[in-house]
């Protein structure tokens, strides 16, 4: 059984008297482990789909299952205790609290958790390490170069062990060179950690280093996979 | 909660001129508040005590202020005769201001044998021995004393009234608090008041089970043919209409305490949302890493709760320093209004900031919490 199934996904919208359909019939599956990129132009759907996917937006028909539960019919605050302990993401711009260090903003989902403050500490002191940033942790996002803040970005978004770590154009706002630092970063959770990844990206070279690579057109799946409920029933 | 104090903290911190500036206006607004809420306390006060349910005055008729009452002062010996009068205290008033004052100084005259019958006095400094063989000595309020920079042993001049300080008392009724006695002999032969033989008004002091408003009718009664009548009235009446525009000035008051709570409330309640719209993004990054929207509301709630109160706190603990500091009271014709302070007062006030800083929360902290999440994301 796939980590993420979705199924027949639909994202419809009005804007005055047009009707808007970022994402059409989306059927797909997500096994645990995995690495997929979504790739598309401006437009396509790809970060409504990375929404739904994390909890934060609600589709307008069909059916996201993460492991097991169908977050689709979740309430509000049952989709912010889920995201607290299932979901990590990670955002373009970092986003992270300005007022709060390095070692405060990673610590911040896991004060949603039922944990001892020793325990959060051990948490984020592993995180920090895996992203290298050991020696930033009393430093504030002014003080952190993009990479730096992305490197604590994606700490804050694995640090609680989430089921499944989303990433919305992670290397969008970096150069080259950090660009290339973050990716290889992302790979080796992926690859040493096990984290199930799913990143949105415009860009061909970042979405390369994916295992699997998607492509979404006009809110359409272009290379739809079979679904694997369908496949195991058969 | 406890655990997100720390962001809480930074929060305001991030916005410390906005915050300081709410926290200093809400801070003034309390200050004021408790002043009106004091001044209202003494109000309530004044006429509250056994003393004064006991206790009758008996002035000249038609006259007002104490300076225009001459009553001769054997009145008071016929008036102990009565059934029913425990004591008749003929008291000599004089002040230096008739009108409604701020700086009400008010002398009362009265033999010295007979003041602790008729007030419950506790000396904080000097004693009763030097007030009752000294001629010119006089025990002062404490609210007056500390007004007027007097302590024991110090000459106090008011016109051309000179007295000796022999005692500072405090008094279970604090408006008394604004007095200073002192022997009615030596007042009445002051020069310049010339009134030997005379005396501003008599106090009665009932016998337990009389009826004070057959007895205010039957002296009045009583001196009715005399060369100069008598209005007797219990003295809580009697204080009421002597103080009767501060009254309605009082009772006006209370809407200015209204509009300071009023004010409270705006500007936490402003400043509340102003951070909350500076913080679009940030409130939808919380909600994204699993804050609840019951969480965020608290937060925001919580940081409106801070501001108020720490306001709040600020203005009424001045305002309290500053009255029991200063001993303010407010008087006209004889009668003073002290401005108390009690913790109830203070009690108040911090429940009233409490109360705006949660009512100021409300919207701000609703808009928080309801805002879409990917919508917040977008904004910059």
């Amino acid at each position: 059984m796939a980590l993420v199934e979705i199924h027949a996904l639909t994202k419809e919208y009005h804007k005055g008297d047009q009707k808007i359909v970022p994402l059409k019939d989306v059927t797909l599956a997500i096994d645990k482990g995995d690495f997929v990129s979504l790739m598309g132009a401006s437009g396509s759907g790809k970060s409504t789909l990375l929404n739904l996917i994390a909890g934060i937006d609600k589709p307008s028909a069909g059916t996201i299952h993460v492991a097991g539960v169908d977050i689709t019919n979740l309430s509000r605050t049952q989709l912010a205790h889920w995201r607290a302990s299932h979901v990590g993401y990670i955002f373009q711009l970092y986003n992270l609290i300005p007022v709060l260090t390095a070692y405060e903003n990673i610590e911040m989902p896991l004060l949603l958790l039922p944990l001892a403050r020793a325990e959060r500490q051990k948490r984020v002191e592993i995180a920090m390490e895996a992203v290298g940033l050991t020696d930033r942790a009393d430093h504030y996002p002014r003080q952190l170069s993009g990479g730096q803040e992305q490197r604590v970005g994606i700490a804050r978004a694995i640090v609680a062990d989430p089921v499944i770590v989303v990433a919305d154009e992670p290397t969008g706002d970096l150069d080259a060179e950090t660009s290339e630092q973050i990716l290889q970063l992302l790979q080796r959770l992926n690859t040493e950690l096990g984290t199930t990844l799913l990143m949105v990206t415009h860009d061909p070279k970042s979405a390369s280093i994916a295992r699997r690579q998607l492509r979404l057109e006009k809110g359409v799946l272009l290379e739809p996979e079979p679904p694997k409920v369908a496949l195991a029933a058969v | 909660m406890w655990k997100f104090m720390p962001y809480i903290a930074k929060g305001l911190w991030r916005n410390r001129t906005r915050a300081a500036l709410t926290v200093s206006g809400a801070a003034v607004a309390m200050f004021v508040f408790t002043f009106v809420g004091s001044v209202q306390e003494g109000m309530a006060n004044l006429n509250r005590g056994s003393q004064t349910e006991r206790s009758l005055i008996v002035f000249q008729a038609n006259r007002f202020c104490p300076s225009t009452s001459r009553l001769p002062e054997d009145y008071a010996r016929a008036l102990a005769k009565i059934p029913g009068v425990e004591e008749a205290v003929p008291i000599k008033v004089y002040m230096n201001n008739c009108r409604a004052s701020l700086d009400l100084v008010v002398f009362h005259g009265l033999p010295p044998e007979k003041l602790r019958k008729i007030r419950d006095l506790k000396l904080a400094a000097g004693d009763w021995s030097t007030f009752e063989k000294q001629r010119d000595a006089a025990v002062v309020g404490n609210a007056l004393a500390k007004r007027r920079n007097l302590s024991v042993g110090q000459r106090f001049s008011i016109g051309e009234v000179t007295i000796t300080v022999a005692g500072i008392f405090t008094a279970a009724n604090a408006a008394d608090e604004s007095f200073i006695y002192t022997h009615l002999e030596f007042l009445q032969r002051t020069r310049g008041l010339n009134s030997v033989g005379r005396v501003t008004q008599i106090e009665i002091l009932l016998a337990e089970g009389t009826d004070a408003a057959a007895l205010c009718r039957s002296i009045d009664e009583k001196f009715r043919s005399k060369e100069i009548q008598t209005d007797t009235r219990p003295k809580g009446v009697f204080q009421a209409r002597a103080v009767g525009d501060l009254v309605e000035l009082i009772g006006f008051a209370r809407y200015l305490g209204f509009a300071c709570v009023a004010l409270v409330l705006t500007l936490v309640g402003t400043t509340t949302l102003m951070a909350v719209q500076d913080r679009v993004r940030e409130h939808a990054v919380l909600q994204t890493l699993g804050f609840s929207w019951q969480r965020i509301f608290g937060l925001v709630m919580i940081e409106s709760l801070i501001v108020s109160l720490t306001g709040g706190a600020l203005g009424t603990g001045l305002a309290m320093a500053a009255l029991s500091w200063k001993g303010l009271a407010v008087g006209s014709e004889g009668v003073t209004i002290a401005f108390s302070t009690s913790p109830m007062l203070a009690v108040i006030g911090l429940l009233a900031t409490a109360l705006v800083g949660l009512v100021a929360g409300l919207l701000p902290a609703w808009t928080a919490a309801r805002a879409e999440i990917v919508e917040s994301l977008r904004s910059i």
